[in-house]
């Protein structure tokens, strides 16, 4: 601090500046304590008084040290004794961190700086002393919370990174990260997408180039799943998100971004969709176990009336008394019967196959007019009668037949169930197709039965929910997930005079084979 | 009863809900002969069918609507005699057997060979046509029965009884003489050939 004052005597100037001296020191937040050669305290400031406990005229003659505790108290004489013997700066004007004590012994993290105050000789020192206690804890904190992180980070197999576009900022990656891409932490540092883009799967590396693209371009957002190929040889499914910041102009400042190992994840899913697939063919086996008395009559009576046939026919040859049209007739019947046991046979074979989902196009009428016959056998030993109400327009949809199908199927098996306990005349379905007001394709199984208490609708596609002795409770959570899977919808309500139905839907495909 | 219906020719009803299986049936027994009539359903049947007409009914179990045990059972109400075959699918084995105890004559398993069910049938026919000559007796007894005035009634209960006239005249208090006279009237108007078939006729009809 330089004061010019001009034409000031040099008793007032010395007397001016003593007090400004103490005003400043009055003033400092650090403690400012002055000592001499051999480390005697004659000065310590109401900062140093509050800081340790101690009033100025208790410490002053007395060894600074007092003020540190030990390893840093003899440390502290020693580098005193060093600077005066070979005048070596060790910690002179050097700000370092290390431990106080106060007057109750307590200890406090503090940051020293000791200066040798200029033309003293022998030298006299100044030192300021800092309190750092809530600077540390604030560092400990933040040391504490990416430790959390970084272990938050593994439990959940995720990183994340920092991506800066100011050109100053460092760019940041989680260690984390590292593991999750397969690099050691530390190693230098590469871009992000620099670094994905050769372990992209190649079925995958299309979708991730126009994420990277999109945010290049200017995306505020990308959420994209893919594959990439781990260093350590494996395939891995990673849910990568990314989110850009722009400055007011609009420019890019940086971008944050998770990457996540979702991989088990994953797998845990294939493996429920392959249990859901095992359930979906044990749902269609069991439903065929319940149709199979009425299968196995619906392929004998072509059966009966092949054989009764044939052997009229011989005897009505043997008999010589025959017309030509009874036996022409007869034949004409055979093979009706026989192509209509086969019909049966065929159907009965496709349902029960466990294969693969192949969606093709057709007919939505057509679906409920095949479902028709297997299910009417059935239908007609419950003394149930169905009709069919089918759509105008003959939509088509995109669909498996089998599944859907085996849907309709579990429908109608449901209905029957429902009307056993009311008079047989009653008992009726209604099974129809229309265009709705979104132009999909909706199917629609109503009966007259019991119809559906509210406590059970609520239930009612919940997997292992029955009502039926017997049942598996698994007919309607499978026929939902297969409309699912197949983009429509399936639901409930209650049939307007009683009974229940139920619908679903299909997306529909116009004539030239697109979606609607 | 109307007419002498003992003489007319029977017939082959065949009830199936398969319209195949039943014009197949319908060509079969024609070829060896048999009048043969069809019908889609139970109740079709019912609302055709009279009593009266000898023949059997080939009856497919597994209808919608009313069922063959629920025709069955319906003709049973009515006393009906017709000698009924079943036709069942594979595992309807305990409904046949249900069938059976409610007096089915038979019951033949889809498919079947054409010998077997011809077989059967004659074997129906002939229980029918026996049925109904032992009805048509009975019907008789009973006709000649209702003749009776009621002392030739008392009279007639206590010789099948084995009284002595003697003893009866005691127990009617009547003269023995015209016991005698009685008795003669009832083995007229019964048209019995001896006291053994008197008894005979009488047990018959469950009167005795």
């Amino acid at each position: 601090m330089t004061l010019l004052r001009v034409a000031e005597p040099q008793e007032e100037r010395a007397h001016r500046l003593e007090r400004e001296f103490q005003a400043v020191l009055d003033a400092a937040v650090d403690a400012v304590v002055l000592f001499d050669h051999e480390g005697r305290i004659e000065l310590l400031n109401h900062a140093g008084e509050r800081m340790f406990g101690y009033n100025e005229q208790e410490v002053i003659g007395l060894k600074v040290h007092i003020l540190l505790p030990e390893p840093y108290r003899s440390q502290h004489e020693d580098y005193l004794r060093h600077y005066i013997e070979i005048g070596e700066p060790r910690i002179i004007g050097i700000g370092r961190e290390l431990l106080a004590k106060r007057r109750d012994g307590s200890q406090f993290y503090a940051e020293l700086a000791v200066g040798r105050v200029q033309g003293t000789d022998p030298p006299r020192f100044v030192g300021f002393i800092r309190d750092v206690t809530i600077r540390r804890n604030a560092e400990e904190a933040l040391r504490r919370s990416e430790a959390q992180l970084t272990i938050a980070q593994e439990i959940a197999n995720l990183g994340n990174y920092v991506v800066h576009y100011d050109g100053q900022t460092e760019d940041y990656w989680s260690p984390h990260l590292y593991r999750v891409l397969g690099r050691r932490f530390g190693e230098p540092y590469v871009g992000v997408y620099d670094y994905l883009a050769p372990l992209v799967h190649s079925a995958d590396r299309a979708r991730w180039q126009q994420a990277r693209e999109d945010l290049a371009a200017g995306a505020r957002s990308i959420d994209i799943e893919y594959r990439i190929l781990h260093p350590d040889g494996s395939l891995r499914y990673v849910h990568h998100i990314a989110q850009t910041t722009l400055n007011a102009e609009g420019r890019v400042l940086r971008q944050v971004g998770t990457i996540h190992d979702i991989t088990d994840r994953r797998r845990a899913e294939d493996e429920a969709r392959q249990m859901q697939d095992r359930i979906a063919h044990f749902g269609r086996i069991s439903t065929m176990g319940e149709m199979a008395a009425g299968i196995a009559h619906e392929v004998n009576q072509p059966l009966t009336a092949i054989a009764t046939y044939a052997q009229a026919c011989q005897r009505l040859i043997a008999s010589e008394e025959y017309s030509h049209e009874d036996i022409a007739e007869a034949l004409e019947q055979i093979s009706a019967q026989a192509l209509r046991a086969g019909e049966v046979i065929r159907r009965l074979r496709t349902f029960v196959k466990n294969r693969e989902v192949k969606r093709e196009l057709i007919e939505a009428n057509r679906l409920l007019e095949d479902v028709l016959t297997l299910a009417q056998t059935d239908a007609r030993h419950h003394g149930v009668h169905i009709s069919l109400e089918t759509a105008a327009e003959a939509p088509q949809v995109q669909a498996d037949a089998v599944q859907i199908q085996q849907v309709i199927l579990n429908l109608i098996r449901n209905s029957i169930d429902a009307m056993q306990d009311v008079p047989e005349p009653q008992r009726e379905i209604v099974l129809r197709t229309q265009v709705d007001a979104e132009g999909d394709v909706e199917f629609m199984v109503a009966d007259r039965g019991v119809g559906l208490d509210p406590a059970v609708a609520a239930e009612l596609f919940n997997p292992f929910f029955t009502t039926k002795p017997g049942g598996t409770g698994l007919g309607l959570s499978i026929s939902r997930s297969i409309i699912r899977a197949h983009g429509g919808k399936l639901w409930c309500d209650a049939n307007p005079g009683g009974g229940a139905r139920f619908f679903f839907t299909l997306p529909a495909i116009t004539a030239s084979g697109s979606p609607q | 009863m109307r007419g002498n219906s003992n003489n007319a020719r029977p017939t082959i009803f065949v009830v199936d809900d398969d319209a195949a299986v039943r014009d197949a049936l319908k060509l079969l027994l024609r070829s060896v002969g048999q009048a043969v009539e069809t019908f889609g359903s139970a109740q079709e049947f019912l609302e055709a069918y009279s009593e009266d007409r000898p023949g059997c009914l080939v009856l497919d179990i597994r209808m919608p609507g009313m069922s063959g045990l629920e025709l069955q059972q319906k003709l049973n109400e009515k006393h009906s005699i017709l000698p009924i075959i079943f036709i069942t699918g594979h595992g309807d084995v305990p409904m046949a057997v249900e069938a059976m105890q409610a007096g089915a004559v038979d019951f033949i398993q889809k498919p079947f060979r054409d010998q077997d069910l011809i077989d059967r049938i004659n074997q129906a026919l002939e229980k029918d046509s026996a049925n109904r000559a032992a009805l048509g007796e009975r019907n008789d007894i009973r006709k000649r029965l209702e003749t009776l005035t009621p002392r030739e009634r008392e009279v007639l209960d206590l010789v099948v009884h084995g009284k002595a006239n003697k003893v009866i005249a005691g127990d009617l208090k009547l003269s023995q003489r015209t016991v005698e006279i009685h008795r003669a009237r009832v083995m007229e108007k019964m048209q019995a050939s001896s006291l053994a078939h008197l008894v005979r006729m009488v047990l018959e009809v469950g009167q005795a």
